[in-house]
């Protein structure tokens, strides 16, 4: 096991901090019928900003509502059922953001068509949409063996844990992350890559996913960097 | 002078070494803002102390500070009333008044620069002259401008829409306008006089001055005697509180002297304040910030019961001190405070005063919400995050329609 954990990898890991810059698109609704028509008008990046990049945001989403929309229909609309199905739905399970939207319109309009009325939001509780810039830096820290990449888990902010497991998947084009990738094609390790695919990552918020992620490889390779916090 | 490397054992170097890079991009850049104060108020502190930290990045930063008569300052005041949504009426002669102003301010700036950014509506329209004089306009609005004036926001977004960006502190604020608007947080400095660390010894030396005795705990807020801040408000919760768990009330502040209700709000608070031994009313100097400082570590909980509220960076400062804080649920402190983590939101006397006895009854909790609280604002809130958000902002402002940077 020693030797497998001190196996140098052939490429580096190196690290990514992330961070972003909100840009308000000065576009509000007030209810329900009028999300809906937005949804169908925004653009690609504001719809992933509310349903993806929100982790990053001051108050990122709560377990019950992982995304903005959710929360938005619970606290403003107050409006229980739909929270439910917008909490539910997974913009991880779809190819592209053109499938996102489209599934997302799909909720709302059957939602709205059972309705005898339009919920609204009180004033003050409009949703608000946003787009993003991005800004990636590349850490000091990085990995050339699974021991370091191990410690060096517990050492950067969740912004990195969001930058190679969120944006990764926009990036590569495929269902997987960074870590699992670069662990596939340095060690092979089937097992655990397969596993780290498989955590529930729309589900987790950022420091969840860290302790999922180092529970995972203390679960295959051992200790090899401390106990999960 | 303080220096970057001062703000290191407070965020990290990861944070000290992520301004760094992205002032390398843009270095020697010439960063020029202008404004209409260099004392008192939110923009000129965060000023005084981003210009040195933007120089020490090698960014080339200078404030200008626009001039101007009474009249004009008169104008400017009913304006931000205006743009906050208050019924003001403008004239022709004022919006004249206010053009002439700034033109006249432009006539004798001698500034070049690459990036301008002008804060607020004060010098909005020195743009009209200026435009030439910098590649890249932006103007950044402090204000609550979610429900503005009509009237007066059709006059001052004919300069905006000049610009080539806008700078908003909350997304409701944003506007439709012809050009990318960001978002960037206020911010305080964890080492002005109002936030940096005090010993128990400077903090029992400010209660013994104010004649505070630390007999029961300390229910604090800090905040001008005007009706949005809710003085009368807190004291009815106060108290309800009082019925139930032992506890002196402390409200702090300067009196509204630009608010013509100010005075009248003032002797409200002292009649609810009446026959109550336990209830404090200072009133302090504008300048007071280590008072302020010293009351706010020495409280047990901070109350800021505003109806209405842009920011709320009395919140953070709290915040900053670990202190658990329940506020009023509007404008930024929905932002700031997210309920059993970092603090408490509260929409009337009775939710206000729940809170409060519900955190003096458990000051286990109330301290894990602290120091939630105080790590909040390290990740968010500093004055090295507004930093880094310029700095951002210019790199974005350069590669034109560029949203990504990579380094």
């Amino acid at each position: 096991m020693k030797k497998r954990m001190d196996k140098p990898a052939k490429d580096p890991f190196w690290f990514r901090e992330c961070f972003l810059m909100p840009m308000p698109i000065g576009t509000k609704v007030v209810n329900l019928r009028e999300l809906l028509h937005a949804l169908r008008e925004v653009s690609d990046s504001v719809l992933y900003y509310h349903l993806v990049q929100s982790r990053l945001a001051v108050s990122p989403p709560t377990v019950e509502f992982p995304n903005d929309f959710a929360l938005w229909a619970a606290v403003a609309l107050q409006d229980s059922a739909l929270a439910e199905k917008l909490s539910s739905f997974d913009p991880l399970d779809y190819e592209n953001l053109s499938q996102v939207r489209q599934a997302m319109v799909d909720i709302l309009e059957e939602y709205l068509w059972d309705l005898p009325f339009v919920p609204w939001a009180r004033s003050g509780f409009e949703f608000h949409f946003c787009e993003a810039s991005t800004v990636v830096i590349r850490s000091v820290i990085s990995a050339h063996n699974l021991q370091e990449f191990c410690q060096a888990l517990n050492k950067v902010g969740l912004d990195s844990m969001y930058y190679h497991f969120f944006e990764a998947r926009w990036r590569l084009e495929k269902p997987i992350d960074d870590f699992s990738y670069w662990i596939e094609t340095n060690f092979g390790l089937p097992e655990l890559v397969a596993a780290i695919r498989d955590i529930d990552i729309y589900f987790y918020n950022l420091r969840e996913i860290r302790n999922t992620l180092l529970g995972l490889i203390h679960q295959y390779l051992g200790d090899i960097c401390g106990q999960p916090e | 002078m303080v220096s970057l490397n001062d703000y290191e054992p407070i965020v990290g170097p990861e944070v000290i070494g992520q301004l760094q890079r992205l002032a390398e991009v843009v270095a020697r850049r010439r960063f020029v803002h202008i404004n209409s104060t260099r004392t008192g108020g939110g923009v000129a502190e965060i000023l005084n102390r981003a210009v040195p930290l933007l120089n020490q990045l090698d960014i080339k930063t200078q404030w200008e500070v626009i001039q101007g008569d009474p009249f004009f300052f008169e104008i400017t005041k009913a304006m931000h009333n205006a743009l906050q949504g208050h019924k003001v009426h403008f004239t022709e002669a004022m919006f004249n008044h206010y053009r002439e102003v700034n033109l006249e301010n432009a006539r004798l700036a001698t500034w070049e620069a690459d990036f301008v950014l002008l804060h607020d509506p004060q010098p909005a329209y020195m743009i009209e002259e200026l435009r030439p004089r910098a590649k890249h306009w932006v103007w950044r609005c402090h204000i609550d401008v979610s429900r503005p004036n009509l009237q007066v926001w059709r006059f001052l977004r004919e300069a905006v829409s000049q610009f080539d960006a806008s700078v908003f502190s909350m997304s409701q604020f944003a506007q439709n306008l012809p050009h990318p608007q960001y978002l960037i947080r206020p911010s305080i400095d964890p080492l002005s006089e109002k936030n940096r660390e005090l010993t128990p010894q400077e903090i029992k030396a400010v209660l013994n001055r104010l004649g505070i005795e630390r007999d029961k705990p300390i229910v604090l807020q800090v905040s001008r005697f005007d009706s949005f801040k809710d003085p009368v408000g807190v004291i009815q919760a106060f108290r309800m509180v009082r019925r139930h768990a032992p506890c002196k009330l402390i409200l702090a502040g300067g009196e509204a002297t630009d608010d013509p209700e100010g005075p009248r709000i003032f002797a409200e608070v002292q009649e609810a304040a009446r026959g109550e031994p336990d209830i404090q009313i200072l009133l302090l100097p504008a300048d007071a910030h280590h008072e302020v400082n010293a009351l706010q570590r020495a409280a047990d909980v901070i109350v800021q019961k505003s109806t209405r509220e842009g920011f709320g960076l009395t919140v953070t400062e709290a915040m900053w001190k670990g202190k658990p804080v329940i506020g009023g649920a509007v404008g930024g402190i929905v932002l700031q405070l997210q309920d059993y983590n970092t603090g408490f939101r509260v929409y009337s006397p009775e939710g206000c005063a729940f809170r409060i006895r519900y955190l003096l009854h458990r000051p286990g909790l109330a301290k894990r919400m602290g120091q939630l609280a105080r790590e909040s604002v390290r990740n968010h809130f500093l004055i090295t995050r507004n930093i880094r958000d310029y700095l951002t902002l210019m790199i974005l402002l350069d590669k034109q329609g560029s949203r990504l940077i990579e380094l």
